[in-house]
């Protein structure tokens, strides 16, 4: 990748941050001399949320709708797609909005790409919600664990968007042979995550941050695995240019952690190590689910590993987020 | 058999009974009372919640602040609980300050179609760390399908239940149990309901909603509440009891805490009057009975007729100006008496 043109889209939100991270690191220190276009719908703020990276010379912004894309510098060689706001809210508030960034965008990025002589590989970032609804007991997700959705649901809308993203890339590659694979992408933590993100481990940090008591609700039995943004980073940047076109591959951690023991682990890091709430709602026990991404695909093929264990990723944050709150204007 | 969880909003909804004119030390009286009953969450202030208060709906001789003081002073071991409906309250002005005082939960209300309003407070209650529900209000207005969307849209924004209000008493138990089970089914949430009396319904339809899954529930003293009144809490609780659900609440105590709001906070115990019949059949918001009464007698109209018109118009809570015009038109012979038209 010494001395490409990588454009990111969707560049300004978590995972566009860790890139740029990534991309500065491999320029500072290495000599990669990659060139990075960042684009998003709101570039403003991510002066004030980054500063250090907006304002490198080798870090360009544009301010554009993914999905109002007509053609794109004719230099670029490497895309990360990853234009798509993973917020539920967003989901349920602004369906058609969601539906369009995440389906039109891609099919706007993937014409305009088509068009690029240059062009070496496509990463586009899917989600591990692909697959559907699944049993507890079924364990980690492969790749092919996909099970039926209502695809007239609300409640499915973010996957089947993905769904028919992939689709689209599917169809790209067979018939224009556009080089593009996806990353099917589960739980994050890390720098540059909003604390008043809807789920579980943001609103566990907020609680914790601000003195506790981390509310549980339920019993805590609900399982989930975290991912470093660092080791995010990297595993997209080794897909993009190891991985099999055509392929898909899930990026998480496999190691499963209870919501419980979650939230013990964010109460050790912070500072007079803040109570427990658990069942928050003293009525009927509320259903407790899995969500795991098994990675051996991505281990074998890529050889991918998590290097970031998960108390390190949650000290990291705790120590990142609580210099942020005591100087609120640069949040 | 499962713990549910009773909320009681005597000292929220019961003002609308009395044109939102409970005093503080009514409210002083209850609010130890409930909690000597242990009642887990006892809601108070103007019937239209936070920052309701106002001469077009009706105003309140004490503040929310005042009122909310009381109430924490009188609640030892009973949740502290606000109705918040984001037309009326904001987040600086009244909401930051509720929680101040020292509120526990929060119920944030929109009406049943209009979930979007409520996001930001949702998410500002959270953030404080306090616990915060979703009310969808006028539930009969939508079918099962849409209200599942809205609900899943209070979920999504950090709702930590979903309560489904009846406002106009119109449901039957099927209706009930058609929405909460969709509900349940669909969120991994707890689901209350919230019901009227009109059509004498609000005992049987707490219980259908229980056994549709639902695991929260209100009920008021003596079902002191808008227009017919809610589900009568004392009776809901023997009736739960009897049933083998666990609420937590002192039988004696529930029944105590009645007999006093029924001496020390009620001109008179709420009845299924004629037009609270006809304002459920006609879906039309419990609270609007005073009114529409005081306006069918200034412009000398049946009330039952401006019920009927109002429900054909789909006319919901903060609407109360157009009783005056439906009153007018009927009067006019702008439109027809529902008499003329059934």
């Amino acid at each position: 990748m010494r001395g490409s043109s990588i454009l990111i889209t969707g560049g300004t939100g978590f995972v566009g941050s860790w890139l740029t991270e990534m991309i500065a690191f491999l320029n500072d220190r290495h000599g990669y001399g990659i060139k990075v276009t960042l684009l998003s719908r709101r570039v403003s703020t991510f002066g004030e949320r980054a500063p250090h990276l907006a304002g490198r010379a080798d870090v360009k912004l544009v301010e554009n709708d993914v999905k109002n894309i007509a053609s794109l510098a004719p230099d670029t060689q490497w895309i990360i797609h990853a234009a798509a706001s993973p917020d539920r809210r967003t989901h349920f508030s602004n369906p058609v909005q969601t539906m369009e960034t995440i389906v039109s965008g891609t099919h706007s990025l993937l014409s305009a790409a088509s068009r690029l002589t240059p062009l070496e590989r496509i990463l586009c970032l899917s989600s591990g919600l692909v697959y559907g609804p699944q049993n507890w007991k079924d364990g980690a997700l492969s790749e092919k664990a996909f099970s039926g959705m209502d695809c007239g649901s609300p409640a499915n809308l973010y996957a089947e968007s993905k769904r028919a993203a992939e689709m689209l890339t599917a169809a790209y590659r067979s018939q224009f042979g556009v080089p593009v694979l996806n990353a099917r992408l589960f739980a994050f933590i890390g720098p540059y995550q909003l604390l008043d993100r809807p789920w579980a481990v943001n609103n566990f940090l907020s609680d914790a941050l601000r003195g506790g008591p981390i509310r549980v609700q339920g019993s805590g039995e609900t399982v989930r695995s975290y991912m470093y943004g660092s080791d995010l980073a990297d595993w997209l940047f080794r897909l993009l240019v190891s991985g099999r076109v055509g392929g898909a591959y899930n990026v998480g951690s496999p190691a499963g952690i209870s919501l419980r023991d979650l939230a013990v682990k964010i109460a050790d890091c912070c500072p007079g190590r803040p109570g427990i709430e658990l069942n928050t709602l003293p009525t009927a026990k509320l259903p407790s689910t899995q969500w795991l991404p098994d990675v051996t695909l991505a281990q074998t093929e890529c050889r991918l590993q998590v290097r970031t264990s998960l108390d390190e990723a949650i000290r990291r944050t705790v120590t990142w987020h609580a210099s942020r709150l005591r100087e609120p204007a640069t949040v | 058999m499962p713990r549910i969880l009773i909320s009681d909003p005597t000292l929220r909804d019961g003002n609308h009974a009395v044109q939102h004119k409970l005093s503080l030390s009514q409210i002083a009286a209850y609010a130890a009372a409930a909690d000597a009953a242990l009642v887990p969450i006892v809601e108070v202030g103007h019937g239209n919640g936070l920052a309701a208060s106002s001469l077009q709906i009706g105003e309140a001789p004490a503040t929310d602040r005042e009122m909310l003081t009381v109430a924490r002073e009188n609640l030892k071991r009973s949740k502290l609980c606000i109705h918040v409906m984001p037309g009326f309250a904001t987040i600086p002005r009244d909401l930051k300050p509720a929680i101040d005082i020292g509120v526990d939960v929060v119920r944030v209300a929109s009406h049943c179609s209009e979930a979007d309003i409520t996001q930001r407070h949702i998410a500002y209650v959270r953030e404080r760390g306090k616990q915060v529900f979703g009310v969808l209000m006028m539930t009969h207005m939508l079918t099962k399908e849409r209200l599942t969307e809205e609900a899943l849209k209070m979920e999504s924004y950090g709702a930590e239940a979903i309560i489904l209000m009846d406002s106009a008493g119109a449901f039957l138990p099927g209706d009930v149990a058609e929405r909460v089970t969709a509900l349940v089914a669909a969120l991994g949430i707890p689901v209350g309901f919230h019901a009227h009396n009109n059509l004498g319904m609000a005992i049987a339809n707490s219980i259908t909603a229980l056994q549709s899954g639902a695991t929260i529930v209100d009920g008021t003293a003596r079902g002191f509440g808008a227009g017919a009144g809610n589900a009568q809490l004392e009776v809901l609780v023997a009736v739960m009891h009897k049933l083998g659900y666990e609420t937590g609440i002192d039988l004696y105590k529930i029944l105590d805490a009645a007999d006093l709001a029924e001496r020390e906070i009620m001109p008179s115990v709420p009845t299924i009057s004629s037009v609270s019949i006809v304002s459920g059949l006609a879906g039309v918001f419990s609270g609007f009975v005073k009114h529409v009464n005081r306006v069918s007698s200034q412009f000398n109209v049946d009330p039952r007729d401006v019920f009927f018109e109002l429900g054909r118009r789909r006319i919901v809570a903060g609407q109360e100006d157009l009783i005056i015009e439906v009153a007018n038109a009927l009067a006019s012979g702008a439109a027809l008496p529902a008499g003329e038209v059934h």
